[in-house]
C-alpha cells in the first residue's frame, strides 16, 4: 500500500505544485486548508507525512504540530514544517515542538522530495 | 578680673593694711609718765613718717606695675582681639620697655602668620571659585555645542543641569527648571528601570574585574518618550560616583531617533530594490510563462528556451528574496537599542517585580550568562509571561533560568504543570506590556529580539516557555581572554578523611539535598604559612538547581599586603579590600549561610584549611559534610589526569569565565557538582555515604600516589 502524505496549506498555486508532485513521486496526497480541517483529516485516518505550513487560517501550523505530538496514537506520524519565513529561532521551534523537518520556502521541489523519500524510508 | 584690677585691688589693701597696723600700734604703745608720754610722742613721730613712706613706697610700685605691666598687657590682649576678629593687618603695639618686649615681639609675629595663612587661604579660594566658573564655563560650552540632549539628575530624579539641546529635543519652551521632576517631561519608567539595572549592577559587579573602582564603567540605553507621548527618544544612562563610589545621580544623554532615521532610509531602500528591482525579472518571467501558454504547440527547441527563462528567472528571484530577507533582518533588530546584559542583572529585575508589585515567588536558578537584548522591554515580556503562565496554569510557584547554548541564550521560565498550547500562547502575545510606553506588545518584543517563544514539558511533570535571545557579543570577546592558571592541587586530604559521619543525612539521596558549593580566593597558597583569604564566596544549590539569587559573597581584609602573584589570578587589590571586615568578622556570617548544608567546593581540602585554621580566633566551627568535586572527577573519569576546574567544567559542558572570583568560581562548581550527580547516579553512588566514601578512596590513592 503506497505511503499517504497530507499537505496542509492555504495557497492554491503551491498546492497545485505539490499535490502534483508527490503523486509523480508515487505517494497518496490528501489535501487540508486550515488547522482544524488538517486534524480532522488526522483523526480520520493518519498519514505518514505532514507538510505543514505554519501560516494557516484557524490553527497555525505549531498549534497543529504540538497537538498531534501530544496524542501518543499519532507518534508515528513525520511531521515536515513549511514556513515564508526563516529566522533561526523559528525553525528551532518547530523542532521543540515536535516536527521532524523544517523546509524554507520557497525551496526546491527536488530537494522537497528528496527529504520526502528520506522520511519515508 | 583683669590683672590690672587685681594688681590694683592688691595694692590698695596693703596700703590700708599698713595704715591700720600704724594706727593700731599708736594707740597701744606707751604706759605711764612723763617720760613716757615723750617716747610716746617721739614713736608716734616716727611711726607715722615710716607709714606715710611705706604708704608712698607701696603707691610707687603700684604705679608702676600699672604702667609697665597691667596697661601693656591690656593693650596686647586688645591688639590681638583686634587683630584676631576685626584688621588681621592692625599692627601690635611694641611694648616701650624690656619688659614684655619678648612677649609683644611673640604676639606680633603670630599675629604677621595669621595674617599671612588668612591671605593665603582667601588667594586659594578666589583661585578656585575662578578655576571652578573656568571649568562650568568648559562645561557649558561643550553641552552647549553637543549635538545630544544631556540632563543631570540625583537619585531623586530632580533636574541638577541640562543643556539647550535638550530643551529642544523635549519641546520645552523657556526653562525645565533645576530641582524640578525630570518625570514633569519624561515618562517614568523607563528611567526606573535603567537606575535599578546599573545599581544592581553596581551591586553585583565583582569589584575584581574593574580595578579599583566598584562603579562600573557602563551604560544603559533606554527609549522613552515626552510626558504627553509625543516624541519617542533613545538616550544611553550612566551613573555619577559620590566621594564613596556610591551612585549620587545620573547623567543621560539622549538624541532624537536619528538612527531610526536611518534606519528607515534603508529600509525605504530595500522596499525599492523588493518592488523596483524585482520588476525586471518578475516581467521576464510572465512573458515566458503566457507565451509557454498561448503557444502550446512551440517547436521542442524553442519551448526549451522558454522553459529555460522560468527556470533561471526563479533562481534568480528566490536568491534576491534571501538577501533582501536577510538584510530586512538585520534592520529590524538595528533600529532597537540593544546591549549586552548579564542575565543575572535581567532576571533579578523579573524576579524583584513578580515578588513585590505581585506577591508572587520565582527562583533564578542556574549559571548566570551574557546574553543581548533590550533588557527593558525583556523585563515587561517575562514579567507579563510569568503572570499568564500563573493564571492559565495554577502553578503557584516558577524557576527563571539563563543557559546559553547554540550560539544563542535560552531564558527559560519553568514550573510544575502542563504546557502551554502553542494556540493559547499565540493569544498572550497580542497584550500590550502594561508598563512599557507606547502600545507595544509582547510579540513586538519577539519581533524586535528576532525570536519566537514556545512551551513544552521538560522533566516529569514540568514544563517550561522558552525564549531565544542571541548571545552577547562582549562575553564572546571576553571568553578569548585567557583565564589565569587555577591553583595546584591541594593536598590535605586528611581534612576530609576525618569528617564527621553525617548519620541519617548520609543515608538521603544526592538529588534530595540541600548543598552550598563555596570558594575562596587567597594571598597565596599556603594557608599554614600566613596566607589568608581576601574573598569568600557560595551559592546555593537545591534539587538539581542552582539558586542563583541566593549567594554570599564577600571581600575580607586579610590583615596584610596581597602580593603580586595572587593578584594578577584574582585581581583583588590592596585597595579594593580597604575597609573590608576582617574573615573573622566575615565567617560567623558564612555559618549562618551555610546551616545544615552539604559543603560542596573544587579542591575543597584547599578552601577547608583555611576554614579550619581560623576555628579557634572566630569560634566559628564547619562540621558538615564536605564534598570535592576535584575528588569526585577524579573518581568518576580516573583515566583523565587533568581535575582543574576548566578541564572539568569542559568535560561537562560548563562555561567558565575568564577571571577567578570567588562568587563565579562557586557558581562554575555548582553547575559541575549537579551535572556530576547525575553522572554519579549512573554509577550507583546515589546516596550522601557513597558520595563520601567515593571521594575518600580517591584521597587515598591520591595521598599514597603523592608518596612517590
Amino acid at each position: 500500500m503506497p505511503k499517504s502524505v497530507l499537505v496542509v496549506e492555504d495557497e492554491p498555486n503551491i498546492i497545485l505544485s505539490l499535490e502534483f508532485l508527490i503523486k509523480e513521486a508515487g505517494y497518496q496526497v490528501r489535501i487540508a486548508r486550515d488547522g482544524e480541517e488538517a486534524l480532522k483529516a488526522v483523526a480520520d485516518d493518519p498519514p505518514d507525512v505532514i507538510l505543514l505550513d505554519v501560516m494557516i487560517p484557524k490553527r497555525d501550523g505549531y498549534d497543529v504540530c504540538q497537538t498531534i505530538r501530544a496524542n501518543p496514537a499519532w507518534k508515528g506520524v513525520r511531521i515536515i514544517m513549511l514556513t515564508a519565513r526563516g529566522r533561526a529561532a523559528e525553525r528551532e521551534k518547530g523542532l521543540a515542538l515536535g516536527a521532524d523537518d523544517y523546509v524554507t520556502k520557497p525551496f526546491s521541489t527536488r530537494e522537497l522530495t528528496q527529504r520526502l523519500k528520506q522520511i519515508l524510508n | 578680673m583683669t590683672p590690672r584690677v587685681l594688681i590694683s585691688l592688691t595694692f590698695a589693701a596693703l596700703i590700708v593694711a599698713v595704715v591700720a597696723v600704724a594706727g593700731w600700734l599708736a594707740s597701744s604703745a606707751g604706759g605711764a609718765g612723763v617720760s613716757a608720754e615723750a617716747a610716746r610722742q617721739t614713736a608716734l613721730l616716727y611711726g607715722s613718717g615710716a607709714t606715710l613712706a611705706l604708704v608712698a613706697a607701696l603707691a610707687a610700685a603700684w604705679a608702676f606695675l600699672d604702667r609697665r605691666l597691667a596697661m601693656p598687657l591690656k593693650m596686647l590682649a586688645r591688639d590681638i582681639e583686634t587683630a584676631a576678629h576685626a584688621n588681621p593687618d592692625h599692627a601690635i603695639t611694641p611694648a616701650e620697655t624690656g619688659h614684655l618686649a619678648e612677649l609683644t615681639a611673640a604676639a606680633a609675629a603670630m599675629m604677621r602668620e595669621l595674617a599671612d595663612a588668612r591671605r593665603r587661604a582667601a588667594d586659594t579660594v578666589v583661585e578656585a571659585s575662578r578655576d571652578a566658573e573656568r571649568e562650568k564655563g568648559q562645561l557649558e560650552a561643550i553641552l552647549r555645542d553637543l549635538n545630544e540632549g544631556v540632563i543631570v539628575c540625583n537619585l531623586n530624579h530632580e533636574v541638577l543641569l541640562y543643556n539647550r539641546r535638550a530643551l529642544e529635543l523635549l519641546h520645552v519652551t523657556g526653562e525645565l527648571g533645576l530641582g524640578r521632576s525630570l518625570f514633569s517631561v519624561m515618562n517614568r519608567q523607563p528611567f526606573l528601570h535603567a537606575v535599578e539595572i546599573l545599581t544592581d549592577r553596581i551591586g553585583r559587579e565583582p569589584a575584581a574585574e574593574k580595578g579599583g573602582s566598584r562603579m562600573p564603567d557602563v551604560t544603559q540605553p533606554f527609549m522613552a518618550t515626552t510626558a504627553d507621548g509625543r516624541t519617542t527618544f533613545e538616550g544611553r544612562m550612566r551613573l555619577i560616583p559620590d566621594a564613596d563610589d556610591k551612585a549620587a545621580g545620573y547623567v543621560i544623554t539622549f538624541d532624537d531617533n536619528s538612527r531610526r532615521l536611518a534606519a528607515l532610509g534603508h529600509r525605504d531602500r530595500l522596499l525599492s530594490q523588493a518592488t523596483e528591482g524585482l520588476r525586471q525579472r518578475v516581467a521576464s518571467l510572465a512573458a515566458a510563462a503566457e507565451t509557454l501558454e498561448a503557444f502550446p504547440s512551440m517547436a521542442t527547441g524553442k519551448r526549451q528556451a522558454f522553459e529555460k527563462v522560468v527556470f533561471d528567472e526563479t533562481r534568480h528571484l528566490s536568491e534576491r528574496l534571501d538577501a533582501l530577507t536577510a538584510e530586512y533582518r538585520e534592520l529590524v533588530t538595528g533600529s532597537w537599542p540593544t546591549t549586552d546584559i548579564y542575565s543575572a542583572n535581567l532576571l533579578n529585575g523579573v524576579v524583584r517585580r513578580l515578588r513585590d508589585d505581585k506577591g508572587i515567588p520565582v527562583v533564578m536558578t542556574g549559571l548566570p550568562c551574557w546574553l543581548h537584548g533590550d533588557s527593558y522591554t525583556l523585563v515587561e515580556l517575562l514579567h507579563h509571561l510569568v503572570q499568564r503562565a500563573r493564571e492559565e496554569t495554577g502553578a503557584r510557584e516558577f524557576d527563571i533560568e539563563a543557559s546559553p547554548g547554540d550560539g544563542r541564550v535560552y531564558l527559560d521560565i519553568a514550573w510544575k504543570g502542563a504546557a502551554i498550547p502553542a494556540g493559547q500562547l499565540d493569544g498572550w502575545l497580542g497584550a500590550t506590556l502594561a508598563g512599557a510606553f507606547g502600545a507595544l506588545t509582547a510579540r513586538d518584543v519577539l519581533e524586535h529580539h528576532k525570536t519566537e517563544l514556545w512551551s513544552q514539558t521538560h522533566g516529569e511533570g514540568f514544563a517550561r516557555l522558552r525564549l531565544p535571545l542571541p548571545a552577547a557579543t562582549e562575553a564572546a570577546a571576553e571568553d578569548g581572554r585567557r583565564r589565569p592558571p587555577s591553583r595546584p592541587e591541594f593536598y590535605d586530604f586528611d581534612l576530609l578523611r576525618n569528617q564527621r559521619h553525617p548519620g541519617a543525612l548520609g543515608r538521603r539521596s544526592l538529588k534530595s539535598l540541600s548543598y552550598v558549593v563555596f570558594d575562596t580566593e587567597t594571598t597565596g597558597l599556603k594557608p599554614s604559612g600566613g596566607d589568608e583569604i581576601v574573598a569568600l564566596a557560595g551559592v546555593r544549590a537545591i534539587n538539581g538547581r542552582i539558586l542563583t539569587g541566593e549567594s554570599f559573597s564577600h571581600l575580607v581584609h586579610p590583615g596584610r599586603a596581597i602580593p603580586e602573584r595572587s593578584r594578577r589570578i584574582h585581581g583583588i587589590t590592596d585597595e579594593m579590600v580597604a575597609g573590608k571586615p576582617s574573615i573573622l568578622d566575615v565567617l560567623p556570617a558564612f555559618r549562618k549561610f551555610v546551616g545544615d548544608s552539604v559543603l560542596v567546593a573544587h579542591n575543597a581540602a584547599f578552601d577547608l584549611k583555611f576554614l579550619r585554621l581560623k576555628e579557634a580566633a572566630s569560634g566559628v566551627v564547619f562540621d558538615n559534610p564536605v564534598l570535592d568535586t576535584l575528588l569526585l572527577s577524579a573518581y568518576l573519569h580516573d583515566h583523565q589526569a587533568l581535575h582543574t576546574l576548566e578541564a572539568i567544567a569542559k568535560r561537562f559542558g560548563v562555561d567558565v569565565g575568564a577571571r577567578h572570583t570567588a562568587l563565579g568560581d562557586s557558581l562554575v562548581t555548582a553547575a559541575i557538582f549537579l551535572r556530576m550527580i547525575e553522572v554519579l547516579e549512573a554509577r550507583g553512588i546515589s546516596t550522601l555515604d557513597q558520595a563520601l566514601a567515593a571521594g575518600d578512596s580517591m584521597a587515598e590513592i591520591r595521598a599514597r600516589q603523592r608518596q612517590f
